[in-house]
């Protein structure tokens, strides 16, 4: 890179801020903003090269001042730092800037007149408009582009003025680009609440030969300015067959305040065609304004599909306890997306009255009804609908007994264990049995071991079915009762119960280290157990156990592991145990692994593990001689050309 | 004795407890979704064949790796027909030509290298817009000026000044916008934003949001290299509203270039522009931003009008995967991320969770774009919605820079008393550009 002897002084900083992309973190040290000035000065002032230049630019515009501007406003005219220089003259406070832009109007063309005419609209200065003015009428479109957005943006009668005497003489190419200025200028009368100026731009963009888009931004801000007197506009763009009109209204209608709006939309909505009602609806419900609400809960009643479904959606914004008895009457129709539209908003909308609205209705509901309010009870937490749960557990509609009992599995607490234990042996089909069932496991995973004494009968009954329910809502519970009696349940006499029983051990709870006794009827199970299924899930549930016991240190974890190799006999279980060494970065691991390599039916497995363990960023405590020979014993055990070429560009690696 | 709050998460956190999983499964199955309804195809009437007045014609500006996944996101839509494909680089013009002809069936796509041309076509109603951030904003304001609906990705501004534009012309142009952080419509971070939002985890007080790094940086110039034919990489078109430097192929990477901003951009921008936006929806806070930001232990900790404090933190997530956030109240929690779990302080909040969608697919998020097009609707992420979220991250990356607590009216958008932080809410944009 170029430098110069000028700056040797600045040195490192100035080299640093030349690499692109470098971070800039504001410095903290004791250098003044003065100071900074100072040097970024000195270096524009300079003749560095221009890539020296740019960084101290940007920095100007955060330290700079009106002692900057004199340097800044000659790169002004460099087409390669004037883009760099208004980055610093937009920022700087103070009118040295403003007249160092204004000054440069006269001596530039082209792109950097443009850039410094659009700084100057940002500075919103004032004193530019007559300047800007004279740029209506230049021969380049972009320079008057620049100049009209300019204008609109400083804003005021000045500019107004100026502005609509050019739309009106304005060429066919220069007319959108005016029209655009005109806009800007009576959003900024519009923010400053001079409605009468407004409306004036706007009304003459709208009725100027403009682009479409310019004439709907003319006809939005028209309404707009006017206000409630605006509302007749309103309604005629509402009701103009095009749809671009239309849409520009649909935008407004979210706009234009007042209540007096909100009724003539809503009496708007019986006579617009159907597909445009929804449209509508949408866009008065965007107003939050509670007047239209009575006029959304009658259409989420009584109207088409389609409209039904978006105005159910929306009834939560009201959060109106009225809304109620339409909403259920909604989550209860046939028709899936009303329900679901009506269910979903009862379920949002917010507060104990809606609640108390919820559990007034269910003693007297039944059938659909009851369901859904049970449901309810459940999505919206209602834990006051418990004591109605059980008897609806055995109501005589399967769709309540079935909510009541799911609802129960996340309401019901160790008090609802015993009678779902009694219903659970009384179940009459498959379903209510898997809804207690399922009941029962909700609140042991959440209760914990307090309701298993409870539950511990079921693995006594002499239907096996219940047994198997038992342990798996034990398993949910949990602690050394649960883990005696899961077991126990191993030597169960009849066989699909000893399968669940080494199934749940399998997936003991790793709840480590408080469900950390499972390891040894998990060692059991590799050891004795009666199956070849039983051994290998024994196997993957130590393996399971040793991974994931945070108490474990990867010592302890590679020792227990390595205790378990003896007892595994085939190759599946053998690479299970490599992929658990695999997540242990450590010495050990990769000597257990290297042992490992050497049984040709695992060695690609071993191999690659031991090139993931030793090439493991960060791997601590592993010497340099330890790593590359097991990264040897890969590359002489693998037949794996991708393992071979890993291990030996990690060989090349160490150092 | 007593657990800090750390444990107790990991205690009550489904993904440390395997039968909590089980746990959460068996009650999040247990009733039908009351997640918010992802899409109203019903309620607009796209249950049908689409007729060709129906279509939504649309052209692609800026389609690198992550323009082309959202652009397959668009294409299997009945109701869209991409028809240009503009980019600065004639490779990536030609492939995505293809992309789309091989979807239409046909040879029509045409490849534009000034996108002015596409904003000039009366064909087009809307572009999908996946330059680098240093275009977002300049040019899905001068498509609405050109009439065109707008879905863009994010960040979409590089500073806060920009932020408000992009409000202000989607507002005055009335075209629709969608800015493509795609979480806003995903069923796990709807659903844990309406149990913050409607009160199910008691009075909000803290909300986390990953903001994928909390290093603000600014670009600035690379040596000259020589720079290719205007045909194969239009350099100029590249830098766009970006201060002059000359070509460099190393800045050739938009995704990267001027990320999120010029005079202090990049640093929580990244994810912030998911995560803090989720945390505004969570806090109701759309019309809004926070009041305070202060950099704080590797954290950036800000605070909202309400009170509630939001806390932007790289580390201390659970095992969600990217973009996590996590709201807590007075009386529950609830963390989710990418992977589409959800961990709550207690399981029974999940109930009616919905489907689990992994994997932060845009599909969602572009259906909610297409039926505002169609309905002249708010999209999810509308551009006021985007104009709060990238605010805050802009206010706390300028905290960040400042290495300073500021304080930021979010009425008159000023840093209050602060020359400083106030400079640094604006850049003035390349000759001739400008919003």
């Amino acid at each position: 890179m170029k430098r110069t002897k000028n700056f040797s002084l600045l040195g490192a900083t100035v080299l640093f801020l030349t690499i692109a992309q470098a971070t800039f973190a504001a410095d903290s040290g004791n250098e003044s903003a003065a100071d900074k000035q100072r040097k970024f000065i000195a270096i524009l002032k300079s003749d560095a090269p221009p890539q020296d230049k740019a960084i101290p630019c940007k920095q100007l515009a955060i330290y700079g001042n009106k002692e900057a501007v004199p340097a800044l406003a000659p790169l002004l005219a460099d087409k390669e730092l004037s883009s760099w220089a208004r980055i610093a003259l937009e920022a700087i406070p103070g009118p040295e800037a403003d007249e160092a832009l204004r000054t440069a109007v006269p001596k530039l063309q082209g792109l950097l007149l443009v850039g410094t005419m659009n700084s100057i609209g940002v500075r919103r200065d004032a004193k530019a408009v007559d300047i800007l003015a004279g740029k209506l009428t230049d021969g380049d479109v972009e320079v008057v582009a620049s100049a009209a957005a300019a204008l609109g943006k400083i804003g005021g009668k000045q500019s107004a003025k100026a502005l609509n005497q050019a739309l009106s003489s304005a060429s066919k190419q220069t007319l959108p680009v005016i029209a655009e200025g005109c806009i800007l200028c009576a959003e900024r009368f519009l923010a400053d609440e001079k409605f009468t100026d407004a409306a004036q731009l706007y009304d003459a963009v709208r009725k100027a030969d403009v682009p479409l888009q310019r004439k709907l931004e003319g006809i939005r801000g028209a309404i707009l300015a006017r206000q409630s007197d605006g509302i007749p506009m309103l309604l005629e763009q509402l009701r103009s067959p095009e749809k671009a009109e239309f849409g520009m209204a649909l935008r407004t209608a979210r706009e234009l305040p007042g209540s007096a709006t909100t009724e003539a939309l809503s009496a708007e909505l019986k006579r617009v065609t159907a597909d445009r009602q929804v449209m509508l609806l949408l866009a008065l419900a965007d107003r939050k304004d509670s007047a239209v609400y009575p006029k959304l809960l009658e259409t989420a009643e009584k109207s088409f599909k389609a409209t039904r479904v978006a105005t159910l959606g929306l009834l939560d914004r009201f959060n109106n306890v009225s809304a109620v008895p339409v909403l259920l009457n909604g989550a209860i129709d046939e028709d899936a997306d009303i329900a679901h539209a009506a269910k979903s908003t009862l379920t949002r909308m917010e507060g104990k009255k809606i609640d108390a609205a919820l559990m007034d209705r269910l003693p007297k509901s039944s059938g659909k009804t009851r369901q859904v309010i049970i449901e309810l009870a459940a999505l919206r937490r209602i834990e006051a609908a418990v004591p109605v749960l059980l008897a609806s557990a055995v109501d005589a509609d399967p769709g309540v007994r079935r909510a009541a009992l799911a609802t129960l599995s996340s309401l019901g607490s160790e008090k609802q264990v015993g009678d779902l234990v009694s219903l659970i042996s009384k179940a009459k089909s498959a379903d209510d049995r898997d809804g207690a069932e399922k009941a029962l496991a909700g609140i042991c995973g959440r209760t914990g071991t307090k309701a298993v004494a409870l539950v511990l009968p079921l693995t006594k009954n002499n239907d096996s079915e219940l047994r198997k329910s038992g342990l798996r809502v034990l398993a949910m519970a949990g602690g050394p009762e649960a883990l005696g009696a899961v077991t126990a349940a191993v030597n169960d006499s009849d066989e699909s119960v000893q399968d669940e029983a080494v199934g749940t051990l399998a997936t003991w709870p790793n709840n480590w280290p408080e469900d950390g006794a499972v390891a040894e009827p998990l060692l059991g199970l590799v050891k004795t157990g009666k199956k070849r299924s039983y051994q290998v899930q024994g196997a993957r549930g130590y393996l399971l156990y040793v991974q994931e016991n945070k108490k474990l240190s990867n010592a302890d974890k590679v020792k227990a592991i390595d205790d378990l190799l003896p007892l595994l006999k085939q190759p599946p279980e053998k690479r299970l145990a490599i992929s658990a060494l695999g997540g242990i970065p450590s010495g050990k691991s990769l000597d257990s692994l290297s042992t490992l390599a050497g049984d040709p039916a695992i060695a690609e497995e071993a191999s690659l593990a031991i090139v993931n363990v030793a090439t493991t960023k960060g791997l601590q405590g592993v010497s340099k001689e330890a790593r590359q020979k097991a990264l040897q014993t890969a590359i002489a055990n693998s037949k794996n050309e991708a393992t071979r070429t890993k291990a030996g560009e990690a060989l090349k690696s160490i150092k | 004795m007593k657990t800090t709050p750390q444990k107790r998460q990991r205690r009550h956190n489904p993904l440390f407890n395997r039968r909590g999983f089980l746990k959460t499964t068996l009650q999040a199955s247990a009733f039908a979704s009351v997640a918010p309804m992802v899409v109203h195809g019903a309620v607009l009437g796209r249950d049908g064949g689409v007729s060709p007045s129906e279509r939504i014609v649309m052209g692609g500006i800026g389609i690198g790796n992550r323009g082309r996944y959202v652009l397959s996101c668009f294409l299997p839509h009945p109701d869209v027909q991409f028809v240009a494909v503009c980019d600065v680089q004639q490779k990536r013009r030609e492939s995505v030509k293809k992309m789309i002809d091989d979807q239409n069936g046909t040879k029509d796509c045409s490849m534009i290298q000034d996108f002015r041309e596409v904003l000039a076509r009366t064909d087009i109603d809307a572009v999908l817009i996946a330059t680098g951030p240093n275009w977002h904003a300049t040019l899905a304001t001068m498509a609405a000026k050109a009439g065109k609906d707008v879905y863009c990705e994010k960040p979409c501004t590089k500073n806060i000044a920009q932020s408000l534009l992009l409000r202000d012309v989607f507002r005055r142009t009335g075209r629709v916008f969608q800015a493509g952080t795609q979480r806003r419509s995903l069923p796990n971070f709807m659903f844990a934003i309406d149990l913050a939002r409607f009160g199910k985890l008691g009075k909000l007080h803290t909300l986390y949001a990953h903001p994928g790094g909390l290093d603000p940086k600014q670009s600035g110039w690379l040596p000259a290299e020589p720079e290719p034919e205007k045909e194969v990489v239009d350099w100029n078109m590249f830098l766009g509203p970006a201060a002059w430097r000359p070509y460099n192929k190393k800045l050739m990477d938009a995704f990267n270039f001027e990320k999120g901003g010029g005079l202090v951009g990049g640093g929580c921008l990244e994810w912030g522009s998911h995560c803090v936006d989720l945390c505004q929806w969570a806090n109701n806070a759309d019309d809004t931003a926070p009041i305070e930001y202060e950099p704080k232990d590797g954290q950036l900790h800000a605070k909202y009008p309400n009170g509630v404090k939001l806390i932007m933190r790289n580390d201390g997530w659970l095992k969600m995967g990217s973009c996590p956030v996590r709201f807590e109240g007075e009386t529950g929690w609830v963390e989710t991320g990418d992977n589409a779990d959800i961990a709550a302080s207690d399981p029974a909040l999940l109930v009616g969770r919905g489907a689990k969608i992994a994997g932060y697919p845009a599909d969602f998020h572009v259906r909610n774009f297409l039926d505002c097009v169609k309905s002249r609707g708010m999209t999810r992420a509308n551009a006021d919605v985007a104009c709060q979220a990238h605010i805050a991250c802009h206010a706390a990356n300028i905290a960040l820079y400042l290495k300073r607590q500021v304080h930021f009216d979010p009425v008159k958008n000023v840093f209050i008393g602060d020359d400083e932080a106030n400079r640094l809410r604006s850049e003035a944009l390349r000759e001739p550009w400008r919003i």
